[in-house]
């Protein structure tokens, strides 16, 4: 009884902590979105207003331009002036291949990983851990003259190529430690089934791997989707990707509204990963092995 | 047994982990239809050597034949063997029913057939209201069940079972392994079969391959392992409660203890040979007669009674002879109680003699 009302005590107070500290939280983390994604309807006048800024909530130049305080005139600039569209279809098109090319060296070279015992393996890993410790410029930075020499500078798939080489030794640690929580007796258990070892890899251990393949695709989607270093050197004018183009609106201050294009632009190459985030977060969850051995 | 061809055959197989030696030099022939139950305490290689038989471990010396074919470098799926696994392994994203019928699939069985083999292994084993099931939803025992039923639903010629009924029930566990006899008595497929429950060895074994450090101590059939267990190891890891040894020394026909003189002139002698000097005399519990009984003994003593554990039937009492322990079985109705001295008779013929130093049956 006693001990009861105790913890109930304690409980309350606790509770309200927790409460507020999450909410603040939540509004000191999410409150630079919200200001950038409000501040992406308005004109630079108001959102960069150096005389109040109170301008960039009411918006009192766009209103006095536009005659109303929401404008779409930064996307429209960004997207349809600007070629921001391309820099996103290259987006795109980088970021699927880096994660289609990196999970599926990442699940056969991860299985193969975790399920051999020979000493190599360790130092294979350890290898690439180091590897991938390096900052990425350093890579870039080897890579150019190569690069320059062999005429492939410039293009989507040698950028996809060093993005894939950058994240490559991460997805392999992440997908081994994931089929190292897969028992080895279920392929043997499939092994014995009358399985190859192909098919029971294909047939019994993937089925299972899919949280560990959606965690590590998604990690691998963020770095190629978020990189600057790689594709802002390697990459020429025409095929920049989002990130640099954005780089390069901030870049030419000098005309006004550009500043507004990359608020603009930013705020709609960050829209995708909210919806990827929502769409997958069903799917990261582990113990889909529940019940596959004694417990 | 009519064992003329031989099913399983281990050849001087050797393996080990890096430096540790699990196996070594071991050599079992295995018969055609043979039931063979491989006994030993934990960690002693028998799952190790289930794993070289599936072909699931890469031997590191000597061959294994599966009906007259070496198989030593054959992959899993060549060699014909189904398997229940210690840990069971059922497939956790498949229901019960696509664990039982993923082999047959996998072996291109009619979907006829497979509905049939799966309906029958469920009957058996008791599973049919969890077909739909996935794995996770079941309790331990279930799985285990489940475990069982994926091997059996398979055509093969020879089943290895590594501890499967370990997680069941008292009830089930009589029940499953009387349906296991059954099933081989049907079946007639060549049987391995891992445990540590001696009723189980005892009552499903054609032959029993007693382990220890990875090398075979005894193979024979229960009665043998039972009654003439070849070294000192055998005879206390077979029956229960177990063996009550005796050090003394054989001098002539007598077996001479502080505590006892026996005439050994009507012990067999069918290990090593009679050989005087120091040896260990083992007597079973339930070779030991009480009171009444002890009369018509050639041998004869009082024991005092320390403990006394009814178990139903009968009950087991924890005695001392000057000093030394002395565990024997008295009826169920027995009034024996702590503190009584009761009289207890040997006979020299029922008991075992075993050499000190090299720990071998005389
Ligand atoms: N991968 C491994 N590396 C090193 N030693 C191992 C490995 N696997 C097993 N062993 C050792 O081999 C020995 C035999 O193991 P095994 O699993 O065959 O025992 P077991 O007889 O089946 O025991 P239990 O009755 O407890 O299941 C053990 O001493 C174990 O420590
Ligand atoms: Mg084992």
């Amino acid at each position: 009884m006693s001990h009861e009302s105790a913890t109930q005590h304690r409980s309350t107070p606790l509770l309200i902590a927790t409460s507020a500290f999450i909410f603040i939280w939540l509004i000191v983390a999410a409150f630079p979105f919200f200001w950038t994604m409000w501040g992406s309807f308005k004109i630079q006048a108001d959102f960069f207003s150096k005389s109040d800024w109170s301008n960039a909530v009411t918006g009192v130049n766009t209103t006095a331009r536009y005659g109303h305080a929401f404008t779409g005139v930064a996307y429209e600039g960004a997207w349809v002036q600007q070629d921001f569209w391309r820099a996103a279809v290259n987006s795109l098109i980088v970021t699927v291949s880096v994660v289609v090319i990196s999970l599926t060296f990442g699940t056969l070279g991860g299985y193969a990983l975790a399920r051999s015992t020979a000493r190599y393996a360790f130092a294979l890993l350890i290898v690439a851990l180091i590897f991938r410790a390096m900052p990425h410029i350093t890579l870039v930075s080897g890579y150019l003259l190569p690069f320059f020499k062999l005429n492939i500078w410039g293009y989507l798939p040698t950028a996809i190529i060093v993005l894939v080489a950058i994240n490559q030794p991460f997805t392999l640690w992440m997908l081994r430690s994931f089929f190292m929580n897969v028992p080895r007796e279920l392929d043997e258990s499939a092994l014995v089934d009358g399985c190859t070892r192909g098919q029971a890899f294909c047939y019994v251990i993937m089925p299972v791997m899919w949280p560990g393949v959606i965690t590590t695709g998604l990690f691998s989607f963020l770095l190629a989707y978020n990189d600057f270093a790689v594709t802002a050197t390697i990459l020429n004018q025409h095929n920049q990707t989002m990130v640099p183009k954005i780089a390069s609106f901030l870049g030419t201050t000098q005309t006004e509204g550009n500043v507004m294009f990359a608020v603009a632009s930013v705020v709609s190459a960050t829209a995708p990963l909210f919806v990827l985030v929502l769409v997958f977060q069903r799917n990261i969850v582990s113990g889909l092995t529940a019940g596959a051995v004694k417990g | 047994m009519n064992q003329t061809t031989s099913s399983v055959s281990i050849r001087g197989l050797d393996l080990h982990f890096g430096s540790v030696k699990v196996l070594t030099d071991l050599d079992i022939e295995i018969g055609e239809g043979e039931f063979l139950v491989l006994l030993g305490s934990s960690g002693c290689g028998k799952s190790t050597l289930l794993n070289c038989i599936a072909g699931l471990l890469d031997v590191s010396g000597g061959e294994i034949h599966i009906k007259g074919r070496n198989v030593t470098w054959d992959e899993p799926k060549d060699r014909g063997i189904g398997m229940v696994f210690q840990s069971y392994a059922l497939y956790p994203q498949m229901t019960v029913r696509g664990n039982l019928s993923f082999g047959l699939k996998q072996a291109k069985v009619a979907k006829s057939e497979i509905e049939s083999r799966v309906k029958r292994a469920a009957e058996v084993l008791q599973i049919e209201a969890l077909l739909e099931r996935k794995p996770a939803q079941l309790s331990g025992g279930q799985r285990q069940r489940v475990a069982i039923g994926r091997a059996l639903v398979r055509d093969v010629d020879v089943f290895l079972f590594d501890e499967p009924l370990s997680n069941l029930d008292a009830k089930l566990r009589a029940s499953l392994r009387v349906e296991i006899k059954r099933l081989h008595q049907q079946l007639h497929n060549t049987m391995i079969y891992v445990t540590h429950d001696q009723i189980e060895a005892m009552t499903l074994a054609d032959r029993i391959a007693i382990m220890k450090d990875g090398a075979v101590q005894q193979l024979g059939t229960p009665h043998e392992i039972y009654s003439s267990p070849v070294n000192r190891y055998v005879a206390a890891f077979i029956g229960s409660p177990s063996m009550n040894f005796f050090s003394g020394s054989l001098s002539g026909d007598n077996f001479v203890s502080d505590t006892m003189t026996l005439s050994m002139d009507r012990y067999a002698f069918d290990g090593t040979g009679r050989q005087n000097g120091r040896v260990e005399l083992g007597v079973r519990p339930e070779h030991v007669a009480c009171d009444e009984a002890a009369r018509d003994m050639p041998f004869q003593v009082e024991v005092d009674v320390d403990v006394v554990e009814p178990m139903g039937s009968d009950t087991q009492v924890w005695g001392s002879l000057q000093g030394e322990e002395f565990r024997f079985r008295v009826d169920g109705q027995s009034t024996l109680k702590t503190g009584d001295k009761v009289l207890v008779g040997i006979d020299p013929a029922r008991t075992c003699l075993f050499d000190m130093t090299t720990e071998l049956r005389l």
